[in-house]
């Protein structure tokens, strides 16, 4: 062990990241041994959804300089496309239960949820930034974030009017016996949530890190005409992260079918916590958001089972607006100021 | 008015308009609104209930652009701080017994209170990231008000008592106006002063603003507790006009309402915003009651105008009164009381 | 001819502030264009390099039109520009930052070699290849921007004011840098305010005054002539 390394890791462990994280994990052990390890369980399931969530928010803040709020939309695109895609599969299923579809339709059901998310991404694009952009970029964070608030309203009244204000929601995607674990009993609906979260957002991340393309859409949010003069087609990258952003909410929508039913304003919560996860961990940064999303998850999971249903916006949002007075570019954020600070 | 050598050869009667922060246009649109009770299709009752709406979102809409058009930044949470002021000034008539009047100004200090912390803690922040802890703000704010059944009953809602002890709603719509109108009037009174300079050096750019000796702490704090505290006042008429008050009040849909309100109105104007909520939000209302077969058509109509508008027009409404419409006014009453152009 | 400017009217807005300039590069060889503040030098190379829409006149390279073209098209053509920003990607390595400058080069060997080809004209590149492009120094940026810019293997460099911001010491450096990378047989087109030290390196001169070319010819002319000396060197 060098001498080094430990230098390093007290310096990590005194920053506000190293605080914030050994503090969660510290809670998150107390509260398990407190009152059982379910509440480990969700805040684990939440958390993995909402890193997905989260991180599509943070690319198009951090690529577009769009502050979105109307991401939980593309999540409720994600839930209600699951529900209509998976509704005949489970009918199929119930049918033929042996059937190799009875593992494979959700996935089908999932993997529509994202493609409708990243094609409902484009068309926004398409038909309410890309004219804002060519018309003029005065302004450009203030007018696309009432863009976004516009097309919120739009997308959730839309719903209301075409597919009815009622719960559309499944009984479950997997059925089966719970899997146990340390005697826990987690769904396989919830385990299979956890699953998809983890493998989307290592993908992901491998992704931004290691891709020729991943690097352009970092090189992108990091200096725009640097971007243009290597030569990057900054149209095309745009609808790229247009359409993975919205398409990893709506992955969350579609997974999370079996716990939110999908009804217009289905998106609102999503949205709030992942707002939250953004601000409390900084802007561009995938690992931050992620880590970020946990500790919301975890502080939502707490409150729940300590305050009372409920509280779970008021704790949370008071404790952040804590962090956010001592550090207001967030826990993982840097301090240098970057153009959402205009 | 543009210039002080302007103002010395004002007659008495523009001097008094200008006084009064209003053009011959304005005050004609301000006499059209206090007849509008007496013509006929609008004397009905559900037609002045949808007016007193019309007022209240128009005079919110006024407070939201003190803060949104001058110092740039979007209080999210303004209708939480509404909110806050109503049922501030609900329990106080409840609990205490005191006079609804008295209560609603309380109700707008205590806002203004609340708009003086969001203005601390969010001074070290910039744009979005302001905008995003006042909405916070206000989620914690609705939450507490659903959650604190025992004062607040929660979501079943608290019943308020009205500020007139009568039935007709014509009282209560000449009061929206007046406060509206009053409202205005501060807004302008301060944004013309050297204070409003200050607000849009603030708003443009924050260092350049500091770097020449302008404090933003005490404008930024100071703005926001004007427009917090106007927005209490407000809440405490609506917790006394309509008679029971829900945390549906706080709620983030009726700030995009004021919001939408405000930009389609075009920031930074104050009176744009309260003109074009008349005739926008009655329409919707409209819509809304005679269309109920089709849910939430009117919100997207809403949706749509606000994208539009963003879109082709961020100027909003009085950015195109003053390019389109006032030159030719102008130029039209000139030629037709001088006879020439 | 490599690079053929005719008749180019560019400028931001309403404000135009390229009237009529024409020149033209040949293969191989090293232009400066001086002139003082404000007379058009940037936005001559912005308009070239496609960051700024021309409002008129004609852009050749290769024989081929390109007035007009966005900025990422332009690149392909190969032209790359080193502008005076730098516009480096901060919070990415030095050698991440190197490999987006090869972007247009889909062959992942290609690119690998061009890397080896950058960090073997610039040494000191290497020492520091894992070092974020934010926390590096002056000079050292501008290095790291000049070795992006030649990443793509262009055939025309644009360098825009490479002295800006940096201390006489590094200014030589960056100097000496041009002057390897023109041996490499790239050709270089540079913009800068000390006008001594253009004249005395490059082949060839252009004089821009108020958005127009008021003078072009050899260097060693241009030091020498008298206008020159009197109103850009003081003499």
């Amino acid at each position: 062990m060098s001498n080094k390394m430990v230098v390093n890791f007290t310096s990590w462990i005194k920053s506000a990241a190293g605080i914030s994280i050994t503090i969660s994990i510290l809670v998150a052990v107390f509260a398990a041994i407190n009152s059982g390890p379910y509440l480990i369980v969700n805040t684990v399931v939440t958390g993995g959804m909402l890193a997905l969530v989260a991180t599509g928010l943070t690319l198009m803040l951090g690529v577009l300089n769009i502050a979105m709020f109307a991401h939980g939309e593309f999540f409720m695109i994600g839930s209600l496309t699951a529900y209509y895609v998976f509704t005949p599969i489970s009918e199929f299923i119930s049918e033929n239960p042996e059937s190799f579809v009875a593992v494979i339709g959700p996935l089908i059901a999932i993997v529509c949820a994202a493609i409708m998310g990243a094609i409902s991404g484009v068309v926004a694009e398409k038909l309410v930034f890309g004219p804002l952009r060519k018309r003029s970029t005065d302004n450009w964070v203030m007018n696309s974030f009432l863009l976004t608030v516009g097309l919120s309203v739009l997308l959730v009244n839309l719903h209301q009017l075409i597919f009815g204000a009622d719960f559309k929601g499944i009984v479950g995607y997997w059925s089966g016996m719970p899997i146990s674990i340390a005697d826990v009993f987690i769904s396989r609906d919830r385990a299979m949530a956890f699953v998809i979260s983890v493998v989307i957002v290592a993908m992901f991340w491998f992704f931004m890190t290691y891709t020729r393309t991943g690097m352009s859409i970092r090189a992108v949010s990091q200096d725009i005409t640097g971007a243009q003069i290597v030569g990057i087609d900054i149209e095309k990258i745009v609808l790229l992260t247009i359409s993975l952003a919205c398409a990893l909410s709506a992955v969350a929508g579609g997974s999370l079918l079996f716990m939110y039913p999908s009804y217009p304003t289905v998106g609102l919560e999503p949205l709030y916590l992942a707002w939250f996860v953004v601000i409390l961990s900084g802007l561009g940064n995938i690992l931050g958001a992620v880590a970020g999303a946990f500790m919301v998850a975890l502080l939502k999971a707490i409150t729940v089972e300590y305050i009372g249903a409920g509280w779970d916006f008021v704790i949370p949002s008071a404790l952040i607006m804590l962090v956010l007075i001592f550090k207001p570019s967030g826990i993982f954020g840097s301090d240098v100021r970057g153009a959402l600070d205009k | 008015m543009d210039t002080t050598t302007a103002h010395q050869q004002m007659n008495p009667f523009d001097k008094l308009l200008d006084k009064l922060c209003l053009t011959p246009a304005g005050l004609l649109g301000l006499i059209l609104l206090f007849a509008l009770p007496y013509i006929p299709p609008f004397n009905q009752e559900y037609m002045l209930r949808w007016l007193i709406y019309c007022g209240f979102i128009a005079a919110m809409s006024v407070g939201f652009d003190l803060t949104a058009g001058y110092i740039s930044i979007v209080n999210f949470g303004y209708a939480a701080v509404s909110g806050f002021g109503g049922y501030t000034s609900a329990l106080l008539v409840i609990n205490l017994g005191l006079s609804p009047w008295i209560a609603m100004a309380a109700g707008g200090m205590t806002a203004g209170v609340l708009g003086l912390m969001i203005g601390m803690i969010s001074l070290r922040l910039r744009g979005i990231f302001a905008a995003c802890l006042s909405w916070f703000f206000g989620l914690a704010i609705m939450g507490l008000a659903t959650k604190m059944v025992w004062l607040t009953r929660g979501p079943s809602g608290l019943r308020t008592p009205r500020l007139f002890e009568t039935d007709s709603n014509v009282p209560f719509y000449f009061l929206i106006i007046i406060l509206l109108y009053l409202i205005y009037l501060a807004c302008k009174w301060v944004v013309r002063s050297k204070m409003g300079l200050a607000f849009q050096a603030i708003g443009q750019n924050m260092d350049a603003a500091r770097t020449s000796g302008i404090n933003p702490v005490y404008y930024r704090v100071f703005n926001f507790t004007m427009s917090c505290a106007i927005a209490g006042v407000l809440g405490g008429y609506y917790a006394h006009f309509y008679g029971i008050l829900t945390p549906d009040i706080m709620h983030t849909g009726k700030t995009v309402e004021v919001l939408a309100i405000a930009y389609i109105g075009g920031r930074g104007s104050l009176w744009g915003g309260a003109v074009i909520a008349f005739p926008f939000i009655f329409i919707m209302e409209i819509i809304r009651s005679s269309l109920s077969n089709l849910p939430g058509l009117n919100l997207i109509i809403y949706a749509l105008v606000l994208i539009l508008v963003m879109i082709y027009y961020p100027g909003g409404f009085s950015y195109f009164y003053d390019t389109n419409i006032r030159k030719v006014k102008n130029k039209a009453l000139r030629y037709f009381f001088n006879g020439r152009a | 001819m490599l690079l053929e400017v005719k008749n180019l009217d560019a400028g931001y807005g309403y404000l135009q502030i390229l009237r009529s300039v024409s020149l033209n590069i040949d293969k191989g060889e090293y232009v400066g264009i001086v002139g003082p503040n404000g007379a058009g030098k940037s936005t001559t190379m912005k308009t070239i390099a496609g960051l700024i829409p021309p409002m008129g006149g004609s852009i050749l390279f290769n024989g081929e039109d390109i007035t007009g073209l966005v900025t990422s098209q332009i690149t392909k053509k190969g032209i790359s520009f080193v502008s005076e920003e730098m516009n480096l990607f901060v919070n990415m390595s030095v050698r991440e930052n190197l490999l987006m400058g090869a972007y247009i080069i889909k062959d992942k060997k290609v690119r690998n070699d061009r890397l080896d080809f950058v960090f073997d004209l610039f040494p000191r590149l290497t020492e520091r290849k894992d070092q974020l492009a934010g926390t590096m120094s002056g000079g050292e940026r501008k290095m790291l921007a000049i070795g992006r810019g030649m990443m793509s293997d262009p055939k025309l460099l644009l360098v825009d004011e490479p002295s800006f911001g940096l201390a006489p010491q590094l200014t030589a450096n960056v100097f000496e840098s041009l002057d390897v990378l023109i041996k490499t047989g790239v050709t270089i087109m540079l913009v800068e305010q000390n006008v001594t030290k253009t004249l005395s390196v490059t082949d060839r001169g252009y004089i821009l005054e108020n958005g127009k070319i008021g003078m072009e010819g050899a260097s060693c002319d241009l030091a020498d002539d008298p206008y020159v000396r009197k109103v850009f060197l003081g003499v």
